[in-house]
């Protein structure tokens, strides 16, 4: 998979992405917008790019994407096919081979009732790199056992900290085993096809010989759906939300499941303040809360607490 | 008896010549006909599955015979490796070739190839129009050539006697 954003171009543009493809370790997205220049983030730092694809800081070098090329990238993304990707262009994103997330804006055609049908005249796309990192929990990985078991946990983080990142790894490493607790079976609702990077219903990123991925459902649907039909020892979500999710997982961890989830946060008074929920509540659903943040540039575990 | 027999080959040879015109308009027939089969099967695929097109032709290649069964997994095969080529030109060229052994038109091979060139529909609806109306303009030259495939079916395998007949009197 090591150039396998050169697969999201069709055959006349994979010149011209060659050589962002061979950093594509470093890349974090790429910026398609039509008739403007193309914008790559990559190693923290935005670049654009010539017209032989070299990069450069100057925006009178800069290359200019045409509209065709991105209904040509689009096309091809969803293999010829937009249709069998209705529901992804719905939710305005779709995610490719890799496990890299394919964003799409453009002109919003809606329903009688106010609801997105899908998008014409697509003139934006961000490509948004998928980085698995093995080993992204080896840190907190202790912190998760205690007295032989695992422990449910709340993992708390700004945007852009890696929560996710962590939430894979922490389920890969539980899922196959690890030196503090046996393998388990492992349940993740991927509503957003983040975790898992799933494409085609297989997940793209390594999530355990243990886990199973249901991709593309609403949570708290799918958390229901996970405990009928496949009986997962630990349920895992990314980016808990409403009330009703929060239900579903309390139901989850009252069927004995441990329960993983991340959420949007600076920190656990923050997460509280914004739910309206009491600490208490919180502890009753989770043994460990971990607090991601960023410094000296650097995104660590900031705090790692157990119940008060 | 070298002369009888010379006029039995002639009379057989055109005669045959009849039939065989009468065979291949038959045979472009049922190769019409199993075109427009599997377009149907590919619309239903769409329908019901909402599977993407390489997707589609791989379940609809296991119910499938020579040359077809083949040429339909090696397009899945080939989307599936990725190499740029538009899923239009992987079709024609694949399919295109499969084509060549049945005895059909270059019109109807056009009237089969023409959906694949027009893909990139974010409506279902409009996918299944396009394939469905390379399977109308395939309906329409079968049903043409059914009507008149008795009449002219007979009269080439006629005229094949006839002709056979008068080179025999010619020559003898």
């Amino acid at each position: 998979m090591e150039n396998s954003i050169l697969h999201l171009f069709p055959a006349r543009y994979r010149a011209f992405w060659q050589r962002t493809a061979g950093e594509q370790k470093t890349l974090q997205e790429i910026r398609l917008r039509a008739g403007r220049p193309v914008i790559l983030h990559s190693g923290g730092r935005e670049h654009f790019l010539t017209a032989q694809g070299e990069p450069t800081g100057s925006l009178s070098q800069a290359y200019c994407a045409a509209e065709r090329e991105l209904e040509e990238i689009l096309e091809h993304i969803c293999h010829y096919s937009p249709y069998a990707f209705e529901e992804e262009l719905r939710r305005g994103f779709v995610t490719v081979a890799g496990g890299h997330r394919v964003g799409v804006a453009g002109q919003a055609v809606l329903e009688p009732d106010g609801r997105i049908r899908t998008f014409k005249n697509i003139s934006y796309l961000n490509v948004r790199v998928s980085h698995e990192v093995k080993g992204a929990a080896d840190g907190v990985l202790p912190d998760m056992y205690g007295g032989g078991s695992l422990k449910s946990a709340l993992i708390i983080s700004p945007p852009g900290c890696g929560k996710t990142t962590l939430l894979r790894d922490l389920v890969r490493q539980i899922s196959d085993g690890n030196v503090y607790g046996p393998g388990m079976t492992v349940g993740v609702v991927d509503e957003r096809s983040e975790l898992a990077g799933s494409f085609l219903g297989k997940a793209q990123n390594d999530m355990g010989i243990r886990t199973d991925v249901l991709d593309g459902c609403p949570k708290e649907l799918g958390m229901l759906l996970l405990l009928r039909s496949m009986s997962p020892q630990v349920i895992a979500i990314d980016e808990l939300g409403g009330d009703g999710e929060l239900a579903a997982l309390r139901q989850a961890a009252v069927c004995g499941c441990k329960v993983l989830a991340t959420v949007h946060g600076e920190d656990r008074q923050d997460v509280e303040y914004r739910f309206g929920m009491a600490a208490d509540l919180w502890e009753r659903l989770f043994d460990r809360f971990l607090v991601l943040g960023r410094e000296r540039g650097r995104y660590v575990v900031r705090q790692v607490r157990g119940k008060e | 008896m070298v002369r009888i027999l010379g006029g039995c080959m002639i009379f057989a040879g055109c005669l045959g010549l009849g039939l065989w015109y009468r065979s291949q308009m038959t045979g472009r027939i049922r190769a019409l006909l199993g075109l427009e089969h599997i377009l149907e099967l590919l619309a239903s695929e769409v329908r019901y599955g909402r599977a993407a097109l390489p997707e589609c032709f791989s379940h609809i290649a296991r119910g499938l015979q020579a040359p077809f069964g083949e040429a339909f997994l090696e397009i899945g095969r080939r989307m599936e490796e990725n190499t740029g080529l538009t899923f239009g030109e992987v079709f024609r060229e694949v399919v295109g070739e499969a084509l060549g052994s049945l005895p059909l038109r270059e019109t109807d091979r056009e009237d089969f190839l023409r959906f694949a060139l027009q893909t990139g529909y974010a409506d279902a609806q409009m996918q299944l129009r396009a394939i469905e109306q390379s399977a109308e303009l395939l309906k329409g030259t079968r049903e043409r050539l059914e009507r008149e495939s008795a009449e002219k079916g007979r009269m080439a395998v006629g005229l094949g006697a006839m002709g056979g007949l008068f080179l025999i009197l010619l020559l003898v």
